[in-house]
C-alpha cells in the first residue's frame, strides 16, 4: 500500500479518535459539562499515579477474575446445552425457548433468585456467565447448522461413522460462527460483573464506580470506568484478530 | 393432544425449571423470606395490579421515550455520515468502539453528569441506543444497491433527490434491526438506572423490596420485569419482520 493509500484509510479513523480525546480534554478542561466531567489528562493521571494503583488494582483483580471465571463457565454451558441438543434433537425446542426465555430476561430481574442461591461474591460470575451463555449457544447452533449439505452427503455416502463426520465436518464448520460469539460474549460478560457488583459484592470496579459516583469522587469515577471499558475493548480487539484468523481458515 | 404435546416440546424447559423450584421450596420446607413459591409471588402480581401497572407503564415509557431519541440520533448522524466521506470515516470507528464496550459503565458516569432525574434515565436508555443504531444504518447505508445509485448518477439526480429516494428508504430495514437489537438493551438500561438512581419505576421497586427483604414482592416485580421485557423482544422482531418484507 502507497503511503497515501494508507493515509486514506488510516487518516480519518485516527483523526476521529483523536478528535475525540481532544474535545473530552476541552470540555473537561474548560468545565463546558459542569464539575463532573474531568479533562482526560486528570483521569490518566489519576490512573498513572502509583498512590491508586492498590485500590484500583484490588477492584480490577477481582472484577477481572469474575470476568474471566464468567467468560469461561458461560462458554461451557453454552458449549454444553448446544452439543446436546446436538445429540438429543427433539430437545432443542425446549432448550431454545428457555434459553430466549433467560436471555430476554434483564440481569436484574435474576438478582434476587441469585441473591437466595448463591453469596455475594459469586452473583457477578453467575450473572456474567448467564449473558455469555447465551451468546455461545446461538453462536455454536447456527455454527453446527451452517454444515454444507453436499459435504454431509459426502461423508455419508463414503460412510463415515457419526462420530467422524462430527468431529471432521460439522465442528470445523461451526468454528467461524463459534469464533464470532466469542468475540461477542467478551462486552457482555464484563457487563455481567459490573452488574452483578451493583448487588451487594465488597469489592470490585462495578463497586468503585458506583460509590465513587455517590461519594463525588470524579477521577475516580472515570478511571474506573475508563479502565474497565478499555480492558474489554483491548479483549474484544484480540478476539477480533482470532476471529479473521477462524475465518481465513475454515470459510 | 397434538397441541398439547407441541406445546410440551417447546416449554418442557421452562416447565421443569419451574417444578425444580417447587419441589425445592416445598422439599426444603424454605419460608417465604428466604424464597417464596411461584404461585404466592403470582398471587401478589395479581392482587395488587394498580402499583405494578404503574410501575411498569412508567419503566416502559422511559425506555420507549430513550429507544425512540438513541434511534433517531443515530439514524440521524448515519445519514450525515453517508454525505461526507471524512465524517463516515470518523465516525465509524468511534461507533463500534462505542456499541463494543459494556455500556453500563457508563451509567454511573451519565447519571452523575446529568443529575439523579428521570430525564438521566431517558438519556441513558438513549446513549445505549445511540451506538448500535449508528453502527447499523451507517452499515445499510454502505452497501446500497449498487445498480440504484448508479442509476440516480445517470439520471443526474441531486444529492437531495438522492438523499430522499434512495438513502433514506434504504436506512428503514436497518433501523428495524437496530431496534430488535436496541429494545432488550433499553429495557434492562431503563431498569439498572431506576435500580441505582430512581424514585420510582420497575427498577427501583425491585430495589425497594428487596431491601426490606420482601422477596414475593421482589420476584414478582422479577417477573414484571421479565414479561414486559419478552413481550417489547417480540413486538421488536415482528415489526422487523413485517417492514422487511413489506420493504423488499
Amino acid at each position: 500500500m502507497t503511503l497515501r493509500a494508507r493515509l486514506h484509510r488510516y487518516g480519518p479513523p485516527v483523526l476521529g479518535v483523536l478528535l475525540f480525546c481532544l474535545a473530552w480534554q476541552l470540555i473537561g478542561a474548560y468545565r463546558l459539562a459542569g464539575m463532573t466531567w474531568p479533562p482526560l489528562t486528570a483521569v490518566l493521571a489519576y490512573l498513572a499515579d502509583p498512590a491508586h494503583h492498590q485500590l484500583l488494582g484490588r477492584a480490577a483483580g477481582t472484577t477481572f477474575a469474575a470476568v474471566a471465571l464468567g467468560y469461561l463457565t458461560g462458554t461451557g454451558i453454552g458449549l454444553g446445552l448446544a452439543l446436546l441438543t446436538r445429540l438429543v434433537r427433539p430437545a432443542r425446542a425446549g432448550i431454545d425457548r428457555l434459553v430466549a426465555l433467560v436471555h430476554a430476561t434483564p440481569a436484574i430481574a435474576l438478582a434476587p433468585v441469585f441473591m437466595i442461591l448463591m453469596s455475594r461474591e459469586t452473583i457477578p460470575v453467575a450473572i456474567s456467565a448467564l449473558a455469555v451463555t447465551y451468546l455461545i449457544y446461538v453462536a455454536a447452533t447456527s455454527g453446527l447448522e451452517a454444515t454444507k449439505a453436499a459435504h454431509a452427503d459426502l461423508f455419508r455416502t463414503l460412510g463415515a461413522r457419526p462420530l467422524t463426520a462430527f468431529w471432521r465436518l460439522e465442528l470445523p464448520s461451526a468454528l467461524p460462527a463459534l469464533a464470532s460469539g466469542l468475540k461477542l460474549a467478551v462486552p457482555v460478560s464484563f457487563m455481567g460483573a459490573i452488574v452483578g457488583e451493583w448487588f451487594g459484592a465488597s469489592r470490585g470496579l462495578g463497586l468503585l464506580m458506583i460509590s465513587a459516583m455517590q461519594n463525588f469522587q470524579i477521577p475516580l469515577l472515570w478511571a474506573a470506568v475508563l479502565l474497565t471499558t478499555l480492558t474489554s475493548l483491548i479483549l474484544y480487539g484480540l478476539l477480533g484478530l482470532f476471529e479473521a484468523a477462524v475465518h481465513r481458515r475454515f470459510r | 393432544m397434538t397441541r398439547l404435546s407441541q406445546f410440551l416440546a417447546r416449554n418442557w424447559a421452562v416447565l421443569l425449571l419451574l417444578a425444580l423450584w417447587q419441589g425445592w421450596v416445598s422439599l426444603a420446607g424454605l419460608n417465604s423470606i428466604v424464597l417464596p413459591a411461584p404461585w404466592p409471588v403470582l398471587r401478589d402480581v395479581l392482587s395488587h395490579p394498580a402499583l405494578y401497572l404503574a410501575n411498569a407503564a412508567q419503566t416502559l415509557a422511559t425506555a420507549a421515550a430513550g429507544v425512540a431519541i438513541g434511534l433517531a440520533l443515530g439514524a440521524l448522524v448515519a445519514v450525515a455520515a453517508w454525505a461526507s466521506r471524512l465524517l463516515a470515516g470518523m465516525l465509524t470507528p468511534l461507533g463500534l468502539i462505542f456499541s463494543s464496550v459494556p455500556v453500563v459503565a457508563l451509567i454511573p458516569i451519565l447519571a452523575r453528569l446529568l443529575g439523579y432525574d428521570i430525564s438521566t434515565v431517558v438519556a441513558i436508555v438513549a446513549v445505549s441506543a445511540f451506538f448500535p443504531t449508528f453502527v447499523f444504518v451507517g452499515a445499510g447505508l454502505k452497501d446500497l444497491p449498487r445498480g440504484a445509485d448508479d442509476l440516480f448518477g445517470v439520471l443526474g439526480a441531486s444529492r437531495a433527490a438522492r438523499l430522499r429516494h434512495l438513502v433514506l428508504p434504504a436506512t428503514v430495514p436497518n433501523l428495524m434491526i437496530a431496534l430488535r437489537i436496541t429494545v432488550p438493551e433499553g429495557v434492562l438500561a431503563a431498569i439498572l438506572a431506576e435500580f441505582l438512581m430512581g424514585r420510582s419505576g420497575l427498577g427501583f421497586m425491585f430495589r425497594e423490596a428487596a431491601s426490606r427483604f420482601a422477596m414475593e414482592r421482589a420476584l414478582g416485580t422479577s417477573l414484571v420485569v421479565t414479561v414486559a421485557a419478552v413481550l417489547c423482544f417480540s413486538l421488536a422482531h415482528r415489526a422487523e419482520r413485517v417492514v422487511r418484507t413489506r420493504w423488499s
